[in-house]
């Protein structure tokens, strides 16, 4: 019975491990996202603007365009540098490196919102959800520079 | 006698020993080569930032050649993730290599460290916690290395920490040098000339200091000046230090005081007024003549030059001083009363070129212009005539235009100057179409069109080169058997427009660099400023993507359906011959970026690599000009990374190529050690964070 019991148990584990691998493969799935799919709010880019006005474009320029010390965050170079990374990806690179003389100190939420406006900036399509203020959120969206099947 | 003046000039460094050695000269020169040079395999050095003080950047080595370039293997990789408080994605230092270590500064608080050349394995770090001095540096994270002096005995490690403060080390122990300043350290802050706060001045360096003789030379760099906050900031005045003992020998005042050479060049009493000015790249020297050669920057006001009027030495000029007492011997302006934000942004290469029936003492300036100037660095006069030619006023209210500026008349730009509609994308008659209506909405023009007013429909000069350049700071490389310079630069323009100020908490200056319709930004010197306290309103949402706004989604983005508003190549490298003053080759450097691969508007059509922008230092060797990629692409295996490439530099023929995991962001050099040749290279960006990385060929170490 013991042996029985466990080998129920067993099959029950089994059954929970494919619910939850179903799951994962679903999230995968749902979450194979890009950000040609609207992956930020305009009212979001706006913040993202202000902030990237404030915290930014001394560096890199009011028109994204970088300057002698610091790279251009638009157009060819950024896409270049980007393309086949994740927003999670340039999230965490914004948020424990910038800006230069006080890194870490913008907060989740400004870094979304400038990322939001710098996929804006680079032409990527506003949409319903807001990027979230997480890295680990967003870690499923894929930056790529040509939208897919186009 | 001119191979004697020759070899003097490169005789500074033991690289350059073997390379009178192997090129069969049989010129014996005793010089600081170290034991056992002369064979083949001897071991070499690399002791200046771009291998000697002439900055050539040059190699004779030839192991690594156009045959086994594709075998390269990883020899090491060095993560420099653990210096400082966080990781840092821009690594731009090339390390010196003295007997079989190697030098640099690395990590985000530009530690100093010493490597073992052979394996990678850290011998020494040093570091210095500047806590809020480094903070408001404008000048942050590795820098581009250190400097080396030896007596024979003594040998000494220098760098400039992010607080602008000069360190001298032991080489062998990576311990102060207690007889150098105080504890080692000289606050660079200070004897300067001027009063200002050690903690909150803007003030620091990326460069490596300059050492010459027994004296280390030291420039100076500051925040950007797009908007400037304040009207008199401080002066980039350039010094030169004992090495010994740190006391300061000399100033050179980069801005003249009321009664020095050039301050009649400006009008009124500006010059009391003025700030910047300084030298934030490398320089030159050459022992034997007793010059250094000084790149110099604007002073304040990166675009607009309203409270610098006139001609305003020594901006963007090149200055040669006396090593031992930094009198100034010559200058030259490349531009008059700079609007453009050219400075002088790399070292000059010096050289010794035949012309006219002899061999003369040369320098050659490459620029963010993409001219190349050659100068005869005895007197500072062009080999080839520069003739002043008129150009255009702007409209700028307050500002001076200089009637007349400096164009070369040989070597021939090497980059794109200026915009006409030939200039314009052409991958399709739709996209040429698309950029002849966007460029409606701006002023474009030949090189030295002025920056104007912005408003809507006309939102600024299309400048190009743009603000970053044509060629930026890590300079040319230079071959002194053939007397060809290589140099990479970028064709990357940018909008220059103008538009009012009134608000003395954004900038003291009543014009700024800017677009209509965007509120002037606080350039904040670093530190204190960023974060509460500053906010102010958003500006008026900025038109949704697709919406056309006068030419474009958003005023001031140069891009046609996200490709660039000008032809490829995007990048390139070119060759150029002083001794005909002309251009050998040049070639598109990097891969096509992936957006325009596979840009739907595209599709179907054979684009040849286009190259792409970035800021690059190629480094030639015996047969080959070698220089890694600017940016990531994605490869054919779906894997991100960028190529490090070889050209045959004869012809700009690709000889082979080595996968890098991330771009190149310092500059390439190379060392034999123990029999093998090593090219090491510093890359990272993106998600990549910096790694130094050395290839040699396959076989026991």
């Amino acid at each position: 019975m013991a042996h029985k019991r466990t080998h129920l148990w067993g099959s029950a584990a089994l059954g929970t491990a494919l619910l939850v691998l179903g799951g994962a493969i679903a999230h995968a799935q749902g979450a194979a996202k890009t950000v040609w799919d609207g992956v930020y709010t305009a009212d979001q880019a706006d913040r993202g603007k202000a902030a990237y006005g404030e915290q930014c474009a001394a560096c890199h320029g009011p028109t994204l365009g970088g300057i002698d010390v610091a790279p251009p965050l638009s157009g060819n170079a950024f896409l270049g540098n980007w393309n086949n990374t994740s927003a999670g990806d340039l999230f965490t690179r914004i948020h424990d490196t910038m800006p230069l003389n006080n890194p870490g100190s913008l907060g989740a939420k400004t870094v979304s919102d400038i990322e939001a406006y710098i996929l804006q900036a680079n032409g990527f399509p506003a949409g319903q959800t807001a990027l979230p203020p997480n890295q680990a959120m967003m870690a499923g969206i894929k930056i790529v520079a040509t939208k897919p099947g186009s | 006698m001119t191979g004697i003046s020759r070899r003097r000039l490169l005789a500074s460094t033991a690289s350059t020993f073997v390379l009178s050695g192997l090129a069969g000269s049989g010129r014996a020169i005793a010089a600081t080569a170290p034991a056992g040079n002369g064979a083949p395999h001897a071991d070499t050095e690399w002791r200046h930032y771009a291998a000697d003080q002439a900055n050539t950047r040059y190699s004779p080595l030839d192991q690594i050649n156009a045959a086994n370039f594709n075998d390269l293997e990883v020899a090491w990789t060095f993560k420099t993730d653990a210096l400082g408080a966080r990781k840092e994605y821009q690594f731009e230092a090339t390390p010196l290599l003295i007997k079989g270590r190697l030098f640099t500064t690395a990590g985000s608080r530009r530690d100093c460290i010493a490597l073992d050349a052979a394996t990678g394995e850290l011998l020494w770090m040093h570091r210095l916690d500047e806590g809020e001095r480094a903070l408001n540096s404008p000048r942050q994270l590795s820098g581009h290395g250190v400097s080396y002096w030896t007596d024979g005995t003594k040998e000494r490690i220098l760098y400039v920490t992010i607080g602008y403060q000069l360190v001298s080390l032991d080489a062998a122990t990576g311990q102060i040098d207690p007889e150098f300043g105080v504890n080692g350290v000289v606050d660079l802050k200070r004897d300067f000339d001027q009063e200002i706060d050690p903690v909150h001045s803007d003030v620091g360096l990326h460069a490596t200091p300059l050492v010459v003789k027994d004296v280390v030379v030291i420039g100076a760099a500051h925040t950007a000046g797009d908007v400037p906050e304040i009207r008199q900031n401080v002066r980039g005045y350039i010094r030169g230090f004992d090495i010994k003992t740190g006391r300061r020998k000399w100033i050179f005042h980069t801005i003249p005081l009321k009664g020095e050479f050039g301050y009649d060049t400006w009008l009124g009493d500006d010059a009391d007024k003025a700030g910047n000015g300084g030298a934030w790249a490398q320089m030159s020297a050459d022992e034997e003549l007793g010059m250094v050669y000084i790149p110099v920057e604007l002073p304040t006001g990166d675009e607009t030059g309203i409270y610098r009027r006139g001609n305003a030495l020594f901006g963007e000029s090149l200055v040669a001083v006396d090593i031992e007492t930094g009198l100034r011997k010559w200058h030259y302006q490349m531009v008059h009363h700079g609007l453009w934000d050219r400075d002088i942004p790399c070292a000059p290469i010096l050289c010794d070129i035949p012309h006219n029936g002899r061999i003369v003492k040369a320098l050659a300036q490459p620029t963010k212009q993409a001219y190349l100037y050659v100068l005869d660095r005895t007197n500072g006069k062009p080999i080839w005539p520069i003739v002043e030619r008129k150009v255009e006023a702007g409209d700028v209210p307050g500002e001076w235009y200089s009637p007349t500026q400096p164009v070369p008349s040989k070597p021939p730009a090497y980059d794109q100057q200026g915009v006409a509609i030939d200039d314009l994308i052409d991958f399709t008659p739709a996209l040429r179409a698309e950029a002849v209506e966007f460029v409606k909405n701006y002023k474009i023009g030949p090189l030295f069109t002025p920056p104007v007013i912005s408003k809507p429909g006309r939102w600024g000069t299309i400048s190009a080169p743009g603000v970053q350049g044509g060629t930026n700071w890590p300079g040319g490389s230079y071959d002194p058997e053939t007397h060809i310079v290589y140099v990479y630069s970028k064709t990357q323009p940018s909008v220059m427009g103008i538009i009012p100020n009134t608000d003395m908490n954004v900038s003291e200056f009543a014009y700024v660099h800017g677009i209509s319709g965007m509120q002037p930004r606080k350039m904040p010197r670093m530190g204190a400023e960023s974060g509460g306290g500053d906010f102010r309103p958003p500006p008026p949402p900025p038109p949704r993507p697709g919406q056309k706004a006068g030419g474009g989604a958003f005023p001031g983005f140069l891009t046609i359906q996200g490709l660039p508003l000008l032809k490829p190549p995007y990048g390139r490298i070119t060759a150029i011959d002083l001794t005909k003053g002309d251009i050998a080759w040049q070639v598109a450097h990097g891969e096509t970026p992936d957006n325009i691969r596979n840009h739907p508007a595209l599709k179907g059509l054979k684009i040849p690599r286009t190259g792409r922008p970035g800021n690059l230092g190629p480094l030639t060797t015996k047969t080959l000009v070698i220089c890694g990629e600017a940016g990531f692409y994605t490869n054919e295996y779906g894997v991100r990374g960028a190529m490090l490439r070889a050209y045959d530099k004869a012809t700009g023929e690709e000889k082979g190529a080595v996968y890098m995991p991330a771009p190149q962001s310092g500059s390439p050099m190379t060392y034999m050690l123990k029999g093998k040749q090593y090219i090491v290279v510093a890359i990272g960006g993106g998600n990549y964070s910096a790694e130094l990385v050395a290839y040699r060929l396959p076989g026991k170490a």
